[in-house]
């Protein structure tokens, strides 16, 4: 009975101003369908990432020594910084969506371009960060770093022996380049669809201005990205030494 | 449909107060667990301090992301249909993790790898040639324990 209802409510006979799709009853509807589809994409980017968090976990459990020292090389002011930087560009995400709700069109758009600025901020430090690693040979493959006292300096000798071995540091840093590659990836991809929104924002493009609902569906996106990163950032930097 | 018809047409608009709170509570949890890790902690009971440690790292990394998926993402004042879908990705998460279960009450075996193994390559307290186990009757890569 509900459906009849609205219809009348509604009427069918809405033109391109309404932002209902034929097929919904009503906004609601509409709504709870775009973001439960989006939850069952970030679901399978869940499980995506879960494996990759999966295999850390199994190594680590292995490896604790070597996992500890290899962790040392890793700048943990940079990762904060960028930690800071992600979550900052989540409440300003929020922020664009929420402008979006009060339909306060140059809001969302500076709202977006601040995100989109941090997102680069965050790719900036990642690319210094990299560019350490690979300085000292610190990527997988045939050339990384046989010397554990060149590459990790005193933190990597115990009582005048080496305490690491090369092969699971290298391992380490197969999950290290691994996991925050893909997570890079997704920031890049990220930047691509915020720039997107933008550019519909500021060609008023009805698909965003009568609904709010596409710069939520982005807004789910950038936090799942940030969502990664909070468990990346304990997990890699801040590692607690074996004892 | 009755579940929508009951909701309101105008959506639920969180305060900028509420979101700015939240920042808030993320980035002092993110400078709490930096100092937290610089603490070599006491272990508690059975646990080892890394243990002690690593909890409280991750207990912290699982309460922010609670406030990113409630406050940011909206959870909290989403319908029951998307509650039910954000669960089952982490459902399924926590089923997957089941599997170290038999990793850490299995005996872990070293398999040597492909390449030239050097000294400082082979893990502690191995023989420099590592002894390459016989081909197993069962064809499998696990020792039976005895």
């Amino acid at each position: 009975m509900a459906s009849i209802t609205n219809s009348t409510d509604h009427g069918h006979g809405h033109g391109h101003d309404s932002a209902l799709h034929h097929q919904f009853e009503n906004i609601s509807q509409q709504n709870e369908s775009y973001i439960v589809g989006m939850w069952v994409f970030l679901s399978t980017e869940v499980m995506f990432f879960g494996a990759l968090f999966f295999i850390y976990t199994l190594y680590r459990w292995n490896y604790q020594l070597d996992f500890y020292i290899a962790h040392e090389h890793l700048d943990v002011t940079k990762g904060a910084i960028n930690t800071t930087v992600l979550l900052f560009s989540s409440f300003t995400m929020v922020m664009a969506v929420q402008s979006a709700q009060l339909k306060r069109r140059m809001h969302v758009i500076s709202y977006l371009l601040v995100t989109m600025a941090c997102a680069f901020v965050f790719l900036g430090i990642k690319y210094f960060e990299y560019s350490s690693k690979i300085a000292d040979h610190l990527y997988p493959g045939a050339g990384f770093a046989t010397d554990g006292r060149a590459a990790f300096g005193e933190h990597a000798m115990e009582a005048g022996k080496l305490a690491v071995n090369m092969n699971h540091a290298q391992l380490f840093y197969g999950l290290y380049f691994g996991m925050t590659g893909l997570h890079a990836v997704h920031i890049i991809a990220g930047i691509l669809v915020i720039g997107a929104l933008i550019r519909l924002w500021v060609n008023e493009c009805k698909t965003v201005t009568l609904d709010y609902v596409a710069t939520e569906m982005v807004g789910l996106y950038w936090h799942f990205v940030d969502l990664v990163w909070i468990f990346l950032f304990p997990l890699f930097y801040l590692m607690p030494k074996p004892h | 449909m009755a579940s929508n018809t009951s909701h309101s047409h105008e959506h639920h608009i969180v305060s900028t107060g509420t979101y700015f709170l939240t920042l808030i509570a993320l980035v002092v949890l993110m400078i709490l667990t930096v100092a937290i890790a610089g603490v070599n902690l006491p272990g508690i009971g059975p646990f080892s301090g890394t243990v002690v440690n690593q909890t409280i790292a991750l207990v912290i990394a699982i309460v922010k992301a609670m406030l990113v998926i409630t406050i940011f993402m909206g959870v909290k004042w989403s319908t029951t249909l998307t509650k039910i879908w954000v669960i089952s990705g982490f459902a399924c998460l926590t089923l997957l993790f089941g599997i170290m279960g038999d990793y850490v009450t299995r005996h872990y075996e070293y398999q040597p790898g492909w390449e030239k193994q050097t000294e400082g390559a082979l893990p502690r307290g191995t023989p420099n040639e590592p002894e390459i186990p016989p081909a197993n009757a069962n064809n499998l890569n696990v020792k039976i324990r005895h």
